[in-house]
């Protein structure tokens, strides 16, 4: 069953300067389905509009962004919510944390400098449940313990901690309320290879323990690879493929996948590697018809003017490309 | 003095202190690394590790930044430390910084970078800028492209082509590049990274690639040197010391590469790492409180580095 729906989300910037307005379509027109338990990956470059997909999906909806049309629907066990349809921004709130929960990038502006950790639980907690101090030890302490880590990081303040740690910390304040789904923007970027690993371990042993969803929005190919289920892949603010990850990974069909995944150099592999010719276009003014065509070593006349749409192939797999619709 | 060397690091050593008084405590960032390059023979050296293993701090010392605490570095035969602030070793040896978009002023034009490394290196008529057009065209980029550009006008990949364009103005035998593709989205990375690639065999330099990135490093260097809090745990050549490491640590970084194939996914699970001050300042082998083939030796004597099929092991397994 589905648990969260997106249905022709989207989402722009809109700004005003000196009576002239600019609109960036970092998502446009955007569709795609999250089954419950899954791991589902969101990959792109930067710039293609996945983190703020993301915003939009988790209702995080301020000026300059603006959604313009489309609906995101979340179907919990006991009731069905348009997040966007939410006009109350305290029910909102109360969503986000206990029900859906954000793990953000873990760099050193995500905890608060001046306040040690425990103040940062604290929020979490106090915010969603009426627990007395001892409750909150009690609870906070044993999420702490499942996850490796010491009750001493409590009483720290962010910069005594290294990287891998403070990303571990807000992992525990991501999933200490166990959310139905978990939203994780880009957690292993900026650490170590050995250190990312053992990142994902936990967020894998988290997954399966407490049983919830996970959306995994990273632009690294391999870590989608080593965790996700079905891989959406994003391109200047549109859903280019979705599928599951073997068959993504064995048989690529937009271009732009099989450009990406071919310029992924491997240990033990030292053939040479190509990148792609340009560079992603600006969403100010993207390209008319595929967004794709400047760059694609494929291009027909068609693309120039036509946008492809997402279509399926069978076994769950979508690709927005006329090359898939010719007959092939 | 050494002869036929580009580069020769010896005994580097680079102490930091931190607090004052009483609590006064420190850091040894690089501890005892050698290693040299040949004159004529220019190769891609990759210092490969983690953060807070040293490599940047390497690449500090070489380029004259931070004094070394011990130890020396000569660039041809002549110590840097006399050489420092001279025109000629900023000539020859130039950086690369991680993030192109911090290493030029947002507010100034891209192409004066090119000019005024041009007029300060070469004796050039006033707006006449030869070189520029010359090093841009190898890196694959015009000087219409980058002509009254500000650097939020280009794309990571082609800010850090200019980057290195600009490195190369003064036509160098050294390039010390670090991290230079870890802020370059996937699809234009390998274009920087063939680069290095191209440079080495038609303009004969050297480079300096630090990295964490081990599939990089396979891709372009001839050797690597893999790092870990502040020594070289493993040197030798990047297809030995990749394809089969000898060393534990090496061991563990190649199987944490994660693998973009959905069949080889990761199974076992990992020791997760102390505190980083603890194993800097841990006396015997600093891997011994992660090291799967710990012994007792480990706890008490720092191993030296063992030749072993052509590459040096810092491990008391090899002894």
């Amino acid at each position: 069953m589905a648990i969260l729906e997106v249905n022709n989300l989207k989402a722009y910037y809109v700004t005003h300067t000196f009576g002239r307005s600019s609109t960036v379509r970092a998502v446009d027109g955007v569709s795609f389905q999250v089954n419950k338990n899954e791991i589902y990956g969101i990959a792109g470059e930067s710039g293609c509009g996945k983190s703020t997909l993301l915003k939009a999906i988790s209702g995080l909806v301020k000026p300059p962004l603006q959604i313009l049309d489309g609906e995101v629907g979340y179907n919990f066990d006991d009731e069905r919510l348009d997040i966007l349809s939410l006009r109350d921004d305290r029910k909102r709130r109360k969503l986000r944390g206990a029900r859906i929960s954000l793990i953000p990038q873990g760099s050193m502006s995500v905890l608060n400098p001046v306040r040690r950790v425990r103040k940062a639980f604290e929020d979490v907690i106090y915010a969603h449940l009426d627990v007395s101090e001892k409750e909150f030890e009690e609870l906070v302490s044993r999420h702490l313990l499942a996850l490796g880590l010491d009750w001493t990081v409590m009483h720290t303040y962010p910069h005594q901690l290294s990287g891998g740690m403070r990303q571990r910390i807000t992992i525990a304040l991501s999933t200490i309320l166990r959310p139905d789904i978990i939203f994780a923007d880009e957690p292993t970027t900026a650490l170590d290879v050995v250190v990312q690993r053992g990142v994902v371990q936990l967020i894998k042993k988290i997954k399966e323990e407490q049983q919830n969803t996970l959306i995994m929005v990273t632009h690294d190919m391999s870590i989608h690879a080593n965790l996700c289920d079905r891989l959406a892949v994003m391109y200047a603010g549109e859903i280019v493929e979705e599928g599951d990850v073997q068959s993504i990974f064995s048989a690529p069909k937009h271009p732009y996948t099989t450009m990406l995944l071919d310029s992924l150099p491997k240990v033990g592999d030292s053939s040479a590697r190509v990148s792609a010719p340009g560079a992603p276009p600006s969403l100010v003014d993207p390209p008319e018809g595929c967004r794709f065509h400047p760059r694609c070593p494929h291009v027909m006349e068609r693309c120039r003017v036509e946008s492809p749409v997402l279509n399926g192939l069978g076994n769950g797999h979508r690709v927005a490309c006329f090359l898939q619709e010719g007959g092939k | 003095m050494k002869n036929g060397k580009l580069l020769a690091v010896d005994n580097l050593t680079k102490v930091f202190t931190k607090g004052q008084g009483l609590v006064k405590s420190k850091i040894e960032a690089v501890s005892k690394v050698s290693f040299d390059l040949e004159l004529d023979r220019p190769e891609i050296l990759t210092l490969a590790g983690e953060s807070g293993s040293g490599k940047s701090t390497v690449a500090k010392l070489i380029l004259g930044f931070e004094t070394p605490t011990t130890g020396s570095i000569l660039y041809k035969g002549e110590p840097i430390a006399n050489l420092k602030g001279k025109k000629d070793f900023m000539r020859a040896v130039q950086p690369i910084f991680q993030n192109p978009f911090e290493t030029f002023n947002p507010l100034k034009k891209v192409q004066s970078y090119f000019h005024e490394t041009e007029r300060n290196f070469t004796q050039t008529s006033p707006g006449q800028y030869p070189l520029t057009e010359k090093s841009l065209q190898l890196v694959g980029l015009t000087s219409a492209e980058i002509k009254d550009k500000y650097p939020s006008e280009m794309s990571g990949g082609q800010l850090q082509r200019a980057s290195i364009a600009r490195a190369l103005i003064t036509n160098p035998s050294l390039l010390i590049a670090d991290e230079p593709v870890s802020m370059i989205d996937a699809s234009l990375r390998m274009s920087v990274v063939n680069l290095f690639k191209t440079l080495k065999e038609e303009a004969q330099v050297s480079i300096i690639y630090i990295t964490h990135d081990l599939a990089t490093a396979y891709y372009i260097s001839d050797r690597i040197a893999i790092m870990l809090r502040g020594q070289f745990v493993e040197l030798g050549s990047v297809k030995k010391v990749l394809d089969n490491p000898l060393h534990p640590y090496s061991q563990l970084l190649k199987t944490s590469v994660p693998a973009p194939d959905p069949r080889d996914r990761w199974t076992e699970d990992i020791a997760l790492s102390d505190l980083e001050t603890k194993e800097y300042t841990r006396k015997g082998c600093k891997f011994a409180g992660r090291c799967p083939k710990v012994f007792d030796l480990c706890h008490e004597q720092e191993p030296d580095h063992h030749a072993v099929d052509d590459r040096l092991v810092k491990c008391h397994l090899y002894a």
